[in-house]
């Protein structure tokens, strides 16, 4: 199969500007490069197919038929984005809720152990509590 | 032998009931598991010494040559013997040892009797792999019992480290292990023992297992976890540290002697180490104050001794070093229980702080006496009788043996000075300090000890009977030399002047130890700091990997992520795919312009500052995608794209109304050249991957023959609607199963007010009266009001038509462009202009259902179509094809597939519904509640 | 039996429907779901009978033959997964409805815990059972999408940070799974993974070689093979204690399965072996070395999580048939012991309060039966003898030991250093937590033994509020779903033997391909 280089192109644009988008920290712009890779996803798939008129029988002979398949698959895909699209905007709006805007925040834990490594230190959570040595079981309350 | 283990296994387990029951009394009654040991193993002297090893087999892993092969020859015997007998006796002395009102004394009793289960099991193994299982778990329960009072910072570090250096030391010899087997074709010591395996990585094999007896008998360089684990109770150090489980390396060193000691790398590291680990131990013993670490010293110098005696690999040191194996365990664990008496009836364990007792506890002294006696190696004691043995051992010999004898001696001369030492320390009267005044030790308590001393004598007293039965073993080792025999007198022969010698010198060196500060002089090897450091080390190395990986922002491992594709499969890409030599521009050239008009808009939706714009951009991208569709010939999904478009759009216009106009732009370019970097190559990698897969294609589709199954099978015209609901129907219910569920979840995010609570605070209160329309337009002025209300009736006078149009599409896409999705969306669509119009009380009039509902309902319909084909017969999800006449509509023609599509349908309107109610309307309602607060603050 | 096929999919899938449509009514939603999951391991265990005793079960969705349709197979290997998945959601479930958090909550207009974990569930069977590779990507988003909604169940702040990290990582492999689908479909024009075994041979090496490690980009994402691993500890840790368990447990296995189904049937001869290798050793190491690092119970698990994926990779990696039955072996026990782990956590959380090793103390003394429950699985984990993490680590060794050269004894040695420091980690949790007295006041003598859910457990939190467990009694439910579990996998060693010939005839046939193919196309593949 001859490889149709409109879509070669595109799919490489649609990706580049998607990936970009997807590399931001605000969760709108995320979304949106996730909406553009879809798109240059489902592209992709429909080079694979050969193209031709509408799949339908009786308004085109088979042989000129474009390849069903694909489509179909496609139309699986676009659906799927269109789930994640609106948990991805539920998240963004919540997100804005919580912290008053949609920016990913780096995870608190990791940070915290960067830190340490940055101070060249060891894990906090060591056994150097000399405090309850021969310390009585507490009675419980 | 089995039983042995399950006796045990099931005693532990109800240990702590009992001790519930009875107190620490309980510990008399679980000595019976141990004691079962002793006398089971003693019943088969007579079958052992005969040279008839018992032997059981039962299957477990046969595929990993791991199965239950138990056997027991002459030195398991041995071994069981000691580890019952001073098992049960020392469980009976801990009944006195402990108060009755002692912390965690269940989970001691358990452990103690769990462990020496385990140890049982490990000498009577036959298949290494089950000797490594229980290796592992005596090293487990003794991580419980050093641990027994863990209020204790220092137990808690012991039981740690003893923990960590002996796993480590069991890895060694597991992987020694699967070595040796894989060599040997088998993992049966009796097997292996008969016909051992030579060259490959035998050595290596050796050296990994050696690591691992080591290890586990605190041998140099590990010795310094044992001192450590005397944080445990005295009985447990007694047992574990004196008896048992320091004695598994020691046996697996004797167990494995006979096959390999020409081998190698085995005698050298043997003779080496242990020497070492023998002067360490005894010199350091000498220097102790506390009577319990002088004693854990002197047992790291005698279990060098035994690892030298039994390293020399021949038939007599064989011979040597299974009585000094026996003596040890007595007289060791006797001065143990003796420590513990005397901790008890005096309060403390310092010889510094000890005058007098001797005069004081009579009984007690005298057992000490014995034991000592042995341990300095006196006659009549076993202790004397394997001492002997060892040296003449190495008399006669190679210069090595006589390098090595030299050692021994040394080894002895030590031994005898910190035996003074212990006997001085502990009760003798020392001038200066106050003379103590014990408590009588009951009968109970001394039992143990004087039992233990009793049988050091005795047995010394019978040699010639030892002898009979140890020979049993012995003569598995390459006879050297005239064959040696156990006797408490052998004639003036020279190793009883060496004997003389050791005494003499031991006696002088601990009287001068006493008056020249001799005994300062320290012999410099620190494990301990060594295991310090290296534990600290892994700790900041994994601080450190952890930051330099673990960096916590998603941008970062995105990154990561895209970089391995561009490297992984983008890399192989240009290494070696074929590039296709032929390809065209386009089909058409209209194309080209579309595709021109989509670059354009990608690439301003990438540099929009304002939100709106880049989702108009983004939007004007997907509807020429959709236009490409169409010029594929692809019209279903060229419908469905503009209509996911617009869903899209409007989805993300009613969040927007809500955020900030603006990116907030950070200005770092770097990271935004990163960006655009990685997208770039991502691009042309996915651009390239696209161009080269298409150009590979030979094969012809499968999805050649769909136009005429469709229409035969499938009952449509459209053969990608057909695909959908018929041919791949399967693949449509997963996708309507992901509608359903994202939908449900987008409203558990947005149905949330105490999120609305965390930021804002306060209980929000419903607004009273009419409830504000949502989407404003134009403030809320009733100009505007006026308006919406114009754009309310217009909304509803389109509304029905947009719906049976939708369910027009629904019905004519198995033979024309529509279907459920498209037919849904449309309804959907239909919805939305309700809400834009009027809001929530529009939205409600339109659709007064519960949207959950609609999507479980649609789901159902869905499924159940495929359930109720299976349930006639077919396959799930098959479809038939229904000609009828009915009298109004004439000749019907149905596809059951419709169901199918119509649970799609349902699903979609669901989903439109869903996002409308909590995106549109419950936004609504929460900016009403934060005006209101507004206003009122 | 053919007929039971489809059902590990379409019974979750009408649970989910109804417990939607009976939102209202928490108490009949409970019903249901406990109903569809316990058919649903009956089914599993039925097919792992038929299977291990016959060829391969194939059902040809919609009666549209192959490679037409979708196909739908269950092998051994498949059926064995099915059987662990199904018993681990069993329990899971039962500790959820323990727990209250599947109560619903009056806030939200549509109980959503019970369908969302139905669905899940399905999305995983699925997985398992597909023979076509667009079908394997739709059960991938069946699961995942479920998996969003759970892990981000409640809202709090920490969870939609972690969530977002989550989904987005997610949505990019599934984006990238797509593509090497797309691409796969252009190059051979097929989609069902029997009739691709044969195209995909006939390519040309560098392209079959770039659709290959595609695949397995997607599937390590999921898989959370280093370095595509570091979203998952930063995820996992926040969503409530059963989710995160039935996380642990399945999701990344199911990333496992899709790597050996990719190696084995699509892609073999191991091109990419040395590859796996690799990647397994620093996934070892770097995991293991993340859980020294950490402090909280909960974060340090996940990084065993990670490392431990290691393990399999090791066996997958060694491609011999020794090693792919260990790998299998060890899939089938880190499923449970990995869930038991997070349960424990769950029930040491309510008890304690927190999951910070630094705040707890003393939990030995406090409530031996919680003691129990974690040391056990904890040992477990760490691959001390006789449970199942031993035994699959030494036929691991066993493996690469007899296939021998530098890699593989490489493996060998990074895997028995893993297992030490796994020790390490655990020991020093059981130290910190359950030995060291506690130093902030801890809740009281523990009773057992309650039916009542305690209130405010309804709404899963981050933040446990002192009230929460000022009374700190362990719902029975949760303590017996957990015994369940804790006994399951100390069973896992009783049955060894057989689970180890299982999981060897499993990889043999694996690794033969001829059965799975034979059992699409009985007539030849077209």
């Amino acid at each position: 199969m001859t490889p149709n280089l409109t879509y070669v192109v595109v799919v490489g644009v649609l990706f580049a500007a998607g990936v970009t988008l997807l590399l931001e920290r605000s969760l709108t712009r995320v979304l949106m490069g996730v909406i553009m890779l879809g798109n240059g996803v489902n592209l992709l798939i429909l080079a694979g197919g050969r193209a031709g008129g509408p799949p339908i029988v009786g308004t085109t002979p088979q042989d000129r038929m474009s390849d069903p398949l694909p489509q179909a698959m496609i139309l699986t895909a676009i659906v799927i984005t269109l789930g994640m699209t609106a948990f991805l905007l539920a998240l963004a709006y919540r997100s804005w809720l919580l912290v008053g805007h949609d920016e990913v925040q780096d995870d608190v834990e990791d940070r915290r152990i960067v830190a340490l490594a940055e101070r060249d230190e060891g894990p906090d959570a060591v056994d150097d509590s000399d405090t309850d040595d021969d310390a009585e079981p507490r009675p419980a309350p | 032998m089995l039983a042995v283990v399950a006796i045990h296994a099931i005693v532990a387990v109800a240990a702590p009931l009992f001790v519930r029951w009875w107190g620490r009394h309980a510990l008399w009654v679980a000595a019976v598991a141990p004691a079962t040991a002793l006398v089971w193993a003693s019943a088969q002297t007579g079958r052992v010494r005969d040279g008839r090893p018992v032997t059981e087999s039962y299957s477990w892993v046969p595929v990993l040559g791991l199965g239950l092969d138990l056997r027991m020859g002459v030195l398991s015997w041995l071994m069981v013997l000691l580890i019952g007998g001073i098992g049960a006796l020392v469980l009976g002395y801990s009944a006195s040892y402990f108060a009755s009102d002692e912390a965690g004394l269940g989970r001691f009793a358990a452990a103690f009797v769990a462990f020496a289960g385990a140890m049982f099991g490990l000498v009577v193994s036959d298949d290494l792999l089950l000797l490594y299982v229980f290796w592992e778990l005596t090293t487990v329960f003794s991580f419980l019992l050093i641990g027994h009072d863990p209020g204790k910072r220092a137990s808690r570090r012991a039981a740690m480290q003893a923990l960590l250096v002996t796993t480590l030391g069991g890895l060694a010899m597991l992987a020694g292990f699967v070595l040796l087997g894989q060599r040997a074709g088998t993992y049966r010591w009796s097997q292996i023992a008969a016909d051992p395996p030579t060259g490959g990585y035998l050595a290596a094999a050796l050296v990994l297992i050696l690591v691992g007896a080591l290890s586990k008998s605190a041998i140099f360089p590990f010795s310094f976890w044992l001192p450590a684990a005397m944080a445990a109770p005295t009985p447990v150090s007694a047992y574990l540290h004196a008896a048992a489980m320091v004695k598994a390396g020691v046996f697996l060193v004797a167990l494995m002697g006979p096959a390999f000691a020409s081998d190698a790398p085995w005698r050298p590291v043997l003779l080496v180490a242990g020497t070492i680990t023998m002067v360490f131990g005894g010199w350091t013993a000498l220097r102790q104050h506390d009577l319990k670490l002088l004693l854990a010293y002197g047992t790291v110098g005698q279990l060098g001794l035994l690892m030298v005696v039994f390293g020399g690999g021949t038939r007599n040191a064989g011979l040597a070093g299974a009585a000094v194996l026996l003596a040890h365990a007595l007289f060791k664990a006797t001065l143990f229980l003796v420590v513990g008496v005397v901790d008890r009836v005096t309060g403390t364990r310092d010889l510094r702080a000890l005058s007098g007792l001797g005069a004081r506890t009579p009984a007690l002294f005298a057992v000490a006496v014995l034991a000592a006696a042995s341990m300095a190696g006196l006659p009549p004691t076993v202790g004397f009788v394997g001492k002997e043995a060892a040296f003449a051992a190495f008399l006669h010999g190679t210069a090595t043996d006589r390098l090595v004898l030299v050692g021994l001696v040394l080894g002895s001369t030590l031994t005898v000075a910190y035996t003074l030492r212990f006997l001085w320390g502990a009760f003798a009267r020392k001038p200066g300090v106050a003379v103590v005044a014990p408590r009588r030790p009951g009968v109970a308590f001394l039992l143990a000890p004087a039992l233990l001393a009793a049988a050091g004598v005795a047995i010394g007293a019978a040699a010639s009977g030892l002898d009979e039965l140890l020979a049993g073993y012995a003569d598995a080792f390459p006879a050297a030399g005239p064959g040696y025999h156990l006797a408490l007198w052998h004639g003036l022969t020279a190793a009883l002047g060496l004997s003389a010698l050791a005494l003499v010198a031991g006696t002088t060196l601990f009287g001068a130890a006493r008056r020249v500060p001799l005994a300062r002089i320290r012999l410099r090897f620190d494990g301990a700091a060594v295991y310090e450091r290296v534990v600290g080390g892994v700790d900041r190395l994994a601080i450190e990997l952890t930051g330099a990986t673990q960096r916590g922002s998603l941008p970062f491992y995105l990154g990561v992520i895209l970089l391995v594709l561009v490297f992984l499969p983008g890399g192989l890409l240009v290494a070696g795919a074929p590039w296709p030599r032929h390809a065209r521009a386009w089909d058409t050239s209209l194309q080209a312009v579309v595709a021109a008009g989509i670059v354009v808009a990608a690439v301003f939706a990438v540099r929009a500052l304002r939100r709106l714009t880049a989702m108009v951009l983004v939007g004007i991208s997907g509807y020429g995608v959709a236009v490409l569709f169409v010029l594929h010939g692809a019209p279903d999904l060229a419908l469905t794209q503009f209509l996911v478009e617009t869903a899209t759009i409007v989805m993300v216009v009613l969040v927007l109304r809500r955020l900030p106009a603006k990116f907030s732009e950070r200005p770092i370019r770097t990271s935004r050249i990163g960006r655009i970097a990685i997208g770039v190559a991502v691009g042309v990698v996915a651009a390239a991957m696209a161009f080269v897969a298409v150009g590979g294609r030979q094969a012809v589709p499968v999805s050649v023959d769909f136009p005429d199954l469709a229409v035969s099978y499938g009952g449509g015209d459209n053969v990608v609607n057909v695909i959908l609901v018929d041919i791949r129907a399967w693949d449509t219910m997963g996708e309507i199963s992901v509608l359903v569920v994202a939908a449900t979840g987008v409203a558990s995010l947005i149905f949330r007010r105490s999120g609305a609570l965390l930021r804002r605070g306060g209980v929000p209160s419903l607004p009273s009266g009419p409830r504000a329309p949502g989407w404003r337009m134009a403030g809320t002025s009733p100009e505007a009001r006026r308006q919406s209300v114009i754009l309310q009736v217009v909304a509803r006078l389109v509304f029905y038509p947009i719906v049976l149009f939708s369910i027009f599409l629904l019905f004519s896409g198995h033979n024309a462009p529509g279907g459920g999705f498209a037919g849904g969306l449309v309804a959907g669509l239909a919805l939305a202009v309700r809400y834009l119009a009027g809001g929530q009380p529009e939205l409600r009039a339109a659709a007064p259902v519960d949207a959950g509902a609609v999507l479980g309902a649609g789901l159902f319909v869905s499924v159940g179509t495929g359930v109720v084909a299976m349930a006639v017969g077919g396959q799930v999800l098959q479809s038939a094809v229904l000609d009828a006449h009915v009298p109004v509509l004439g000749d019907v023609h149905l596809v059951t597939s419709i169901f199918f599509d119509v649970g799609v349908y349902l699903v979609v309107v669901g989903l439109v519904l869903d996002i409308l109610r909590s995106l549109g309307a419950e936004m609504d309602r929460q900016q009403d509640l934060g005006d209101a607060r507004e206003e009122a603050a | 039996m053919r007929v039971l096929v489809p059902l590990p999919v379409v019974m979750p899938l009408l649970g989910a429907a109804l417990t939607l449509m009976l939102a209202r009514r928490p108490r009949a939603q409970r019903a249901v779901s406990l109903a569809v999951l316990t058919a649903t391991l009956g089914v599993s265990v039925a097919l792992l009978v038929a299977t291990s005793t016959g060829p391969p079960r194939v059902v040809q969705v919609g009666g549209w033959a192959a490679p037409l349709g979708i196909v739908l197979i269950a092998d051994q290997f498949a059926a064995l997964m099915l059987v662990v998945s199904a018993a681990v959601t069993l329990c899971v479930l039962v500790y959820s409805i323990g727990q209250g958090m599947a109560d619903g909550n009056e806030e939200t207009p549509l109980s959503i815990y019970h369908p969302s974990y139905l669905v899940l569930t399905a999305g995983v069977t699925n997985a398992f059972l597909s023979g076509d590779l667009f079908n394997l990507y739709v059960g991938f988003e069946i699961l995942l999408v479920a998996s969003y909604v759970l892990i981000t169940l409640g809202g709090t702040e920490n969870r939609i940070r972690a969530g977002t990290t989550y989904v987005v990582v997610s949505i990019l492999s599934s984006l990238i799974f797509l593509t090497g689908l797309g691409l796969v479909y252009a190059a051979t024009g097929t989609l069902n993974m029997a009739q691709l075994a044969g195209r995909l041979d006939a390519l040309p090496d560098g392209l079959n070689l770039v659709l290959h490690t595609m695949l397995l980009l997607a599937f390590g994402i999921k898989a959370a093979v280093f370095p595509l691993s570091a979203w998952l500890p930063d995820s996992y840790p926040t969503a409530p204690a059963p989710v995160t368990a039935v996380f642990a447990g399945l999701l990344t296995k199911v990333g496992v399965y899709a790597i050996i189904r990719t190696e084995t049937l699509l892609f073999p001869g191991g091109r990419t072996a040395d590859l796996l290798l690799v990647v397994g050793l620093l996934t070892m190491l770097v995991g293991i070395l993340g859980a020294v690092a950490q402090s909280d119970i909960k974060r340090l698990l996940s990084f065993t999580l990670v490392s431990h994926i290691g393990y399999m990779l090791f066996g997958i990696g060694l491609t011999s048939g020794l090693g792919l039955s260990a790998a299998i072996f060890y899939v089938v026990h880190h499923i449970t012991v990995q869930t038991t782990l997070f349960l424990a956590v769950g029930l040491v959380e309510r008890r304690g309060g927190s999951t910070a090793m630094d705040r707890l103390g003393g939990l030995a003394r406090l409530s031996p039966l919680l003691a129990v429950l974690f040391f056990v699985p904890a040992l477990n984990l760490a691959g001390i003898p006789p449970f199942s993490g031993f035994l699959g680590k030494l036929g691991l060794i066993e493996a690469g030991v007899a296939s021998g050269g530098p890699l593989p004894w490489a493996l060998v040695a990074g895997g028995l250093l893993t297992s030490l420091l796994t020790l390490y980690a655990i020991a020093r949790v059981w130290s910190l937590a359950f030995w060291r007295e506690p130093h902030t006041a801890m809740p009281g003598p523990e009773d057992t033994t309650h039916t009542r859910p305690p209130s405010g457990t309804a709404r899963p939190r981050d933040v446990p509020d002192p009230a929460e467990f000022s009374g700190a009694m362990l719902p029975r439910l949760m303590v017996a779903s957990t015994v369940a579990l804790v006994v399951f996998g100390v069973a896992l060693t009783a049955v060894a033997g057989p689970l180890f010939e299982l999981t060897t005839d499993a990889a043999d046939s694996l690794l033969e391909r001829v059965p799975y193919i034979r059992a699409v196309y009985p007539d030849g593949v077209p």
